[in-house]
């Protein structure tokens, strides 16, 4: 293949895929910055105003104790998930990873609408609670905190599962048998060997899942409350309700930093392990 | 793995994992498992276990125009959706696990930046983008924010395609004289077939199932069904809800086995 053949297969292959970024990605991303700071004549106003809101602050506290929680509790959750399909026969595995990939493929909006059913004051639990206890139990499990957790682990978990049971498949079973023929028992097994080594997968898993949280937006919105909404549901609040498009942008300006600092190590350390 | 200890210490631990493990399946399957009995139960009221059973939510959904519309809307901007992100995504995913070039990396970083951006920040930016250019609100401003999140899931699946085929052949064709767009078509298209169609039934899902970005976008006329059910959700509780989410269940479902069927040698890649 000749240089002028090569260039011109270039063009015809890369063209469409660079018309997208530099029409569809580019400019959107563009404009929300160039927005932020007030159009025409620059200014900071917006992130003046944004900073000095107790509102402002108060969900961007609420944004990351969410965050936080859920990628957390994913973690856990998603752990013993992967920990239980590692030690699976290859079939059984594969049979059980349907369980994980369903749940992972399946619409966010049926998600929230389930639980909505599940956790509900007349709702699947509290029903079963009342005829357990033989008394009216209503207690409040969703559109707060609660709800919102459930919500959100059950997002995140299969997204922890996946790259904790690779780190744990990648474990040379040899090591097992080694410190199995050394006389170590399995608890010390998994303190020793399991633990150790795929701790670095589970922290890469965790801070996925938290840079991935903090831009949550329907899971806050139909199953947290008032108190729990996030970063998001505040730059939809000053879109659509407040048509302040400048405080809406300054806001996602900053929610882009936040994701930036969080995710930046994540980039770099999967850098270097390739 | 373990399979050679047989200690009772060791059940007792493989016990309380399994026992958690099943806990934790059982969380993740609640979603389905409760919509889909519901879609099938009495249009009157939202109970379960439903106390009758009968299709007549998926009549009512069916015979309601504005369900309906938004639902002929979804499947209209998915399909274009899923034409627009293959016709940008194959190419350039197979060109950039082939070559090197001036730029690939940046153009690379500009594509894919979709995946770690939030959503919320994209919508906004789309949504005053597209007002600036007067096209939001408009079917063609929802598929072009929509090609914007599937174009790098398109790229990556094609990427991993592409770097498990044998080279040699590619190698093979260019000295029988092949150039590179008779290559692609007739040496490296059929070989990523697997590949190719679960892109498509990705990006047809994503395309399908996404509400942040149609939700900046949309305007009475253009109204998907997820955002026509994000709406529901916020305002009313309808049975009819069970039965659009056993229909996004369904369809989730169909991508998930064609996936599984596609991939069946390596259960651990998504």
């Amino acid at each position: 293949m000749n240089q002028a053949s090569s260039i011109r297969a270039q063009t015809i292959f890369m063209s469409p895929a660079v018309l997208v970024a530099t029409l569809i990605v580019l400019p959107p991303l563009l404009y929300v910055f160039y927005t932020s700071v007030h159009g025409p004549v620059f200014s900071l106003a917006a992130y003046g105003e944004i900073l000095t809101s107790t509102l402002f602050r108060q969900t961007l506290v609420t944004t990351l104790i969410i965050a936080g929680l859920s990628s957390f509790l994913s973690s856990i959750l998603g752990f013993v998930v992967a920990l239980h399909l590692a030690r699976q026969s290859a079939r059984r595995r594969a049979m059980l990873m349907l369980v994980v990939l369903l749940p992972f493929w399946t619409s966010i909006l049926v998600k929230c609408f389930a639980f909505t059913i599940i956790l509900g004051r007349e709702g699947i639990i509290n029903n079963v609670l009342s005829w357990i206890f033989n008394t009216k139990v209503e207690l409040p499990l969703v559109l707060n905190l609660v709800g919102l957790l459930v919500g959100m682990t059950n997002f995140l978990v299969p997204l922890v599962v996946l790259p904790v049971l690779a780190s744990l498949l990648a474990i040379d079973n040899a090591l097992y048998r080694a410190a199995s023929i050394m006389g170590a028992k399995p608890a010390r097994i998994f303190w020793t060997v399991t633990l150790p080594l795929s701790l670095p997968g589970v922290f890469a898993a965790l801070l996925s899942v938290f840079v991935m949280s903090l831009g949550a937006f329907v899971i806050p919105g139909l199953l947290g409350g008032p108190k729990d909404q996030m970063l998001s549901n505040l730059v939809d609040f000053y879109n659509r309700e407040v048509l302040d498009w400048h405080k809406a942008a300054a806001i996602s300006v900053v929610l882009f930093g936040i994701v930036f600092i969080a995710g930046g190590p994540l980039a770099l350390w999967r850098r270097r392990k390739v | 793995m373990l399979s050679s200890i047989h200690d009772p210490q060791s059940q007792r631990y493989c016990a309380i994992g399994t026992a958690l493990a099943v806990a934790i399946y059982s969380f993740l399957l609640a979603p389905i498992v409760v919509t889909v009995p519901m879609a099938f139960g009495p249009t009157n009221a939202l109970s379960f276990p439903p106390t009758s059973y009968s299709l007549d939510l998926f009549t009512i959904f069916f015979n309601s125009p504005s369900w309906l519309g938004s639902l002929l809307e979804s499947l209209k901007i998915a399909l274009a959706t899923t034409t627009v992100s293959m016709l940008a995504g194959v190419p350039a995913g197979y060109w950039i696990a082939r070559h090197e070039f001036v730029g690939k990396g940046l153009v690379t970083i500009i594509i894919m930046s979709p995946l770690v951006i939030p959503t919320i920040v994209t919508g906004l930016g789309l949504y005053l983008y597209l007002s600036y250019l007067r096209l939001a609100g408009t079917t063609l401003s929802i598929v072009l924010g929509h090609v914007m999140v599937t174009v790098p899931y398109v790229v990556v699946m094609v990427i991993a395609g592409v770097n498990k085929l044998d080279r040699n052949l590619e190698f093979g064709a260019e000295l029988m004289g092949a150039g590179p767009i008779r290559m692609f078509v007739t040496v490296v298209i059929p070989q990523l077939v697997p590949s190719l169609v679960s892109a498509a039934f990705f990006a047809f899902l994503l395309s399908f199932d996404e509400v942040i970005i149609s939700w900046f976008l949309a305007s009475p006329s253009t109204v998907t069904l997820p955002v026509k059910m994000y709406s529901a959700l916020q305002w009313e509780l309808s049975p009819v809800i069970a039965a659009v989410s056993t229909l996004m269940t369904g369809l989730s479902l169909l991508v998930c086995i064609v996936t599984i069927a596609l991939k069946k040698s390596t259960p651990t890649d998504v």
